[in-house]
């Protein structure tokens, strides 16, 4: 129990801040998993931190345009200072999930192989962003660009909470459409529904969560929990609804029980959570088989 | 007198500025029943597609009454992960009624409900849409496309991989939508036999070529000749077509 308040004191936005992330991941996950894209996810994760890369390099100073506008100045560890990363993380993957929803309209490459080309250019070019950033030590832009959840941040929090209202409330207003074309997207057309429009919809959203929550929780962390709690979701559930509940609680229970077990025993945050989510999916997986 | 409801003039289907298909001229009535046949790659989905008004024209002209289509895909399309209800399925088909911030409401319930009771599927209703067999999966999506309330009807390749009785058992549905429901209905099929024996007209098509009327005007062994560059022998028996390639006959 000692262990426990130690890390509600010490790190409290963690905490709350790895819930909500774990809920965001697990939520779009859903989709990932059941739309058979789970390597947008991957990709997205590295493009998102190749933005971060991007952001160090100051080619264009977005902090300081911003400013300009509003007629302000930049504090240090203000809002605005920590503007930049996460704008060109989500610029990249915007400009990611547009590229990859127009890819079914030609013939020649698959979106496997699309995807493929794009998640080694992001890595090569986070590579060589990060040679080139005025941050001497490399090690030390890996990590920022990696992000940590112990190191979550109050701002953080909000952000994170801001993106899980969004996520939710786009999901819940648009439903039908969103259900519709991601179950049968040729017939929602032929039934009148913008399967394009609403697919480049599904995909924006996706794509902003995921880049925005990488930023704050590391790559290993965001891809893990996209994929395991809707893996052990579709595991367990009869229902749709029982899926989206059951691959939730994991994605919000899983993390602040890794912390704990990461702080006990002197582990990285970030991968404990991944391992932890994947012990509890073996013995998902395997209770399953045993039942027969 | 049945009215007009579709009309291609001097129309050319295709993707971007390829036309696959040219000239065609195409005039379909209400309550009609057509078969689209042709070879792989022929243009039938493009011509599907152009139908729905998914795909614009290259060129010429196509007029529409205000139609509402409900649409069958070929089942191996839709093989979802998750564990979506035969209820879930079919009421998609309502989806495209409501705009985006209504709910699901008691009529939409009640016409799913119907749906599913028309083609015999009331008691898998709570089903794992996952877990039926291949002729309940297609029934399923037929009662979607019901759902719809459409005035024409569209499906493509609806008895592919079906086992036989399955396969005779969804003809017959079909035809008694057309019968029942007035629908003006397009099967696609590769089964010539099947085709010629459930609807009244056919098109015929393969790239840059294209024929429409009645069965026994275009199911004639010349026609067939030229769109799949086989011999093919046409007879009937007991009322019934027959058409099978001749490479078969001598077996």
């Amino acid at each position: 129990m000692e262990t426990v308040h130690q890390l509600i004191e010490l790190f409290p936005y963690a905490i709350a801040g790895s819930i909500l992330a774990g809920i965001i991941c697990s939520f779009l996950g859903i989709f990932i998993v059941s739309q058979r894209v789970v390597f947008l996810g991957a990709v997205l994760t590295q493009v998102a931190i190749a933005g971060v890369a991007f952001s160090f390099l100051h080619v264009i100073h977005i902090e300081t345009f911003i400013a300009s506008l509003l007629g302000t100045t930049i504090k240090e560890d203000s809002l605005l200072h920590n503007f930049e990363p996460a704008f060109y993380s989500l610029l990249f993957a915007l400009s990611t999930v547009i590229v990859f929803s127009q890819t079914h309209r030609q013939k020649t490459l698959t979106q496997d192989g699309i995807l493929g080309i794009i998640f080694v250019v992001a890595i090569a070019v986070r590579i060589m962003f990060i040679q080139k950033s005025p941050i001497a030590d490399v090690s030390e832009v890996e990590s920022i660009l990696k992000g940590d959840i112990l190191f979550i941040s109050q701002t953080e929090f909000f952000t994170l909470a801001a993106i899980l209202v969004f996520t939710v409330s786009i999901f819940a207003l648009f439903q039908k459409q969103l259900k519709f074309v991601t179950f049968d997207a040729e017939s929602a057309s032929a039934h009148g529904i913008n399967s394009k429009m609403w697919l480049l919809i599904f995909y924006l959203v996706v794509g902003t969560g995921i880049s925005l929550t990488t930023r704050f929780v590391g790559d290993v962390f965001a891809f893990a929990y996209l994929i395991i709690p809707a893996s052990i979701g579709i595991l367990v559930s009869k229902k749709v609804k029982n899926v989206f509940l059951i691959s939730v609680l994991v994605g919000a229970i899983v993390p602040p029980i890794s912390i704990y077990i990461a702080f006990k025993f002197d582990f990285s945050s970030g991968p404990t959570a991944v391992v932890t989510a994947f012990v509890l999916f073996l013995v998902v997986y395997l209770g399953k088989k045993l039942k027969g | 007198m049945n009215k007009e409801i579709i009309k291609f003039t001097d129309a050319s289907i295709g993707y971007g500025k390829t036309a696959i298909l040219s000239g065609i001229n195409l005039s379909i009535i209400e309550n009609d029943f057509i078969g689209i046949v042709g070879p792989n790659g022929a243009g039938k989905t493009t011509l599907l597609k152009t139908l729905l008004g998914n795909i614009k024209l290259i060129s010429g002209k196509i007029s529409r009454e205000s139609l509402r289509f409900g649409y069958v895909p070929q089942r191996d399309t839709v093989q979802p992960l998750l564990p979506y209800t035969v209820f879930d399925v079919v009421m998609m088909g309502r989806y495209s009624l409501s705009g985006p911030f209504k709910g699901i409401n008691a009529e939409d319930k009640r016409i799913v409900e119907e749906s599913l009771s028309y083609i015999g599927m009331s008691d898998l209703k709570d089903k794992n849409y996952n877990s039926l067999s291949g002729g309940q999966r297609q029934r399923t999506l037929i009662a979607r496309a019901l759902a719809v309330g459409p005035s024409v009807l569209i499906l493509d390749e609806p008895t592919n991989g079906m086992d036989t009785p399955s396969h005779y058992s969804l003809l017959d549905l079909i035809s008694r939508l057309h019968d029942e429901k007035n629908l003006t209905i397009f099967l696609v099929s590769h089964l010539l036999t099947d085709v010629a024996n459930i609807v009244k007209k056919v098109i015929l098509l393969d790239q840059n070529y294209f024929q429409f009327g009645p069965i026994e005007e275009i199911l004639s062994e010349e026609n067939l000749k030229k769109t799949y560059s086989t011999d093919f022998h046409v007879s009937q028996s007991d009322g019934e077509y027959i058409i099978t390639p001749k490479h078969m006959k001598k077996l």
